[in-house]
């Protein structure tokens, strides 16, 4: 089993990676692609996969970001990614991790309760956002948000640090995850 | 499993060669220019992104270094450490909050300052709002002038209280004073040699008041008169019977 670790290999010149994961893949098809529409300065490599631990033989550049999808309706999602969060490496957590819960929108269809995924990400002392993938402008919103954190992942931000993410991104309603 | 990565389809800068995509010939030349600007641009840009990454590797290295000294440390040194490094950590959280704090102020100044540039004064709700402010303000004002004037007052009255409460305390202790001298006077009275002959006259002469009194009486009844019928008499006997050590 191999731990996906962050900064183990030379970055690609201009290059970012970003890595989402999640069950429902038509969704992060779409994601991805919203992705890539982005007017970004660097150049965009989106790898989608099903769960971790990925496979060990190919050749895949350096991942600078890891994306967390979980789909509130299907529990099976949330605990694929619970059981994919074992194959990462501590240090993601320092900023280069995020979760994405989509499908809050339609509260009669959740099968797992928002404070769950609220916690996890606690858990994990990383970013949290929501979003109806479903929706387009939704989804074309939250792509533009995901290119300029995994720029900040990527070190293509002069001056920020992914380790100021998880800071810079609390909002100030959200207590500390200490007080939880 | 994992799919095969979806790519930009363009690697270079989206801006670059936007001057010369129309094929307009007079601006061939200044498209060039352009290129050439734009290349240089992200030979810049390549640098400071090589340079933030260099500086990330370096501050993990770093970060992973530190670990070695940690090992050789003694428990109770962790813990201190641990302490003071907890300390740091509030203290830089606390910085932060208050930062924060301020920079959402002045932000939510700026913005309101913004707006009310734009919007009409005459109208505005948010003049409306400010003006009920300052009313409201001006009633809380008055209000407080009002309990002070009233808590001024009450500080007099008890002031006023707590003065006649010592008066009548120092006219208390006078009065039990003079009460102590009378006391003092009496016994002082009652101990003296004056007292107690005239209190030995006084007895022997209720005694012989006594022994007058049963002498009448018995002559009155030894002289076998009816003294009831005759009420003067009568009187006068009754009288005799009175003991006279009760008065």
């Amino acid at each position: 089993m191999s731990v996906l670790r962050p900064l183990d290999k030379q970055p690609g010149l201009n290059t970012a990676t970003i890595l989402l994961v999640g069950t429902e893949d038509a969704l992060l098809q779409q994601l991805a692609d919203s992705m890539l529409k982005e007017d970004c300065a660097s150049e965009l490599r989106v790898h989608l996969a099903r769960s971790l631990p990925l496979p060990s033989s190919a050749n895949r550049p350096r991942i600078d970001l890891i994306v967390f999808v979980v789909n509130l309706h299907s529990k099976y999602s949330l605990r694929n990614v619970e059981e994919s969060l074992h194959h990462v490496d501590a240090t993601f957590f320092l900023g280069k991790a995020a979760f994405l819960a989509t499908g809050a929108g339609r509260e009669s269809h959740c099968s797992v309760h928002r404070n769950t995924i609220v916690k996890l990400a606690h858990t994990y002392r990383s970013p949290l956002f929501f979003c109806d993938l479903e929706i387009e402008d939704f989804r074309a919103t939250m792509a533009q948000r995901l290119v300029r954190v995994l720029q900040i992942c990527a070190g293509h931000v002069p001056g920020v640090s992914a380790l100021n993410l998880p800071s810079l991104l609390r909002s100030s309603e959200t207590p500390a995850p200490e007080d939880l | 499993m994992e799919m095969p990565p979806g790519e930009q389809a363009a690697t270079e800068p989206p801006d670059s060669g936007a001057g010369g995509g129309e094929g307009r010939p007079p601006q061939v030349a200044g498209a060039q220019e352009t290129r050439a600007e734009d290349r240089l641009t992200l030979l810049l840009r390549l640098r400071a992104q090589t340079k933030q990454q260099l500086l990330e590797y370096k501050s993990m290295v770093d970060a992973s270094e530190e670990k070695t000294p940690e090992q050789v440390m003694q428990d109770k040194q962790i813990e201190a450490k641990i302490e003071e490094l907890e300390n740091e950590i509030e203290e830089v959280k606390t910085a932060f909050e208050m930062k924060k704090l301020t920079i959402d102020r002045i932000q939510l100044s700026t913005a309101l300052s913004k707006n009310l540039e734009k919007i009409n004064p005459q109208t505005s709700v948010l003049m409306d709002n400010m003006k009920h402010i300052l009313k409201l303000n001006k009633l809380i004002m008055k209000s407080q002038q009002e309990s002070w004037d009233l808590e001024e007052k009450l500080l007099d009255v008890r002031k006023k209280r707590l003065q006649l409460k010592q008066a009548s305390e120092s006219k208390l202790l006078e009065i039990q004073t003079e009460k102590n001298k009378q006391k003092d006077d009496l016994a002082i009275m009652e101990n003296s040699d004056k007292i107690k002959a005239i209190k030995q006259n006084l007895q022997m002469e209720i005694q012989i008041t006594t022994v007058i009194q049963h002498m009448f009486q018995n002559l009155i009844l030894g002289s076998k008169a009816n003294w009831a019928e005759d009420p003067a008499l009568k009187e006068t006997v009754l009288q005799l019977e009175k003991n006279l050590t009760m008065i």
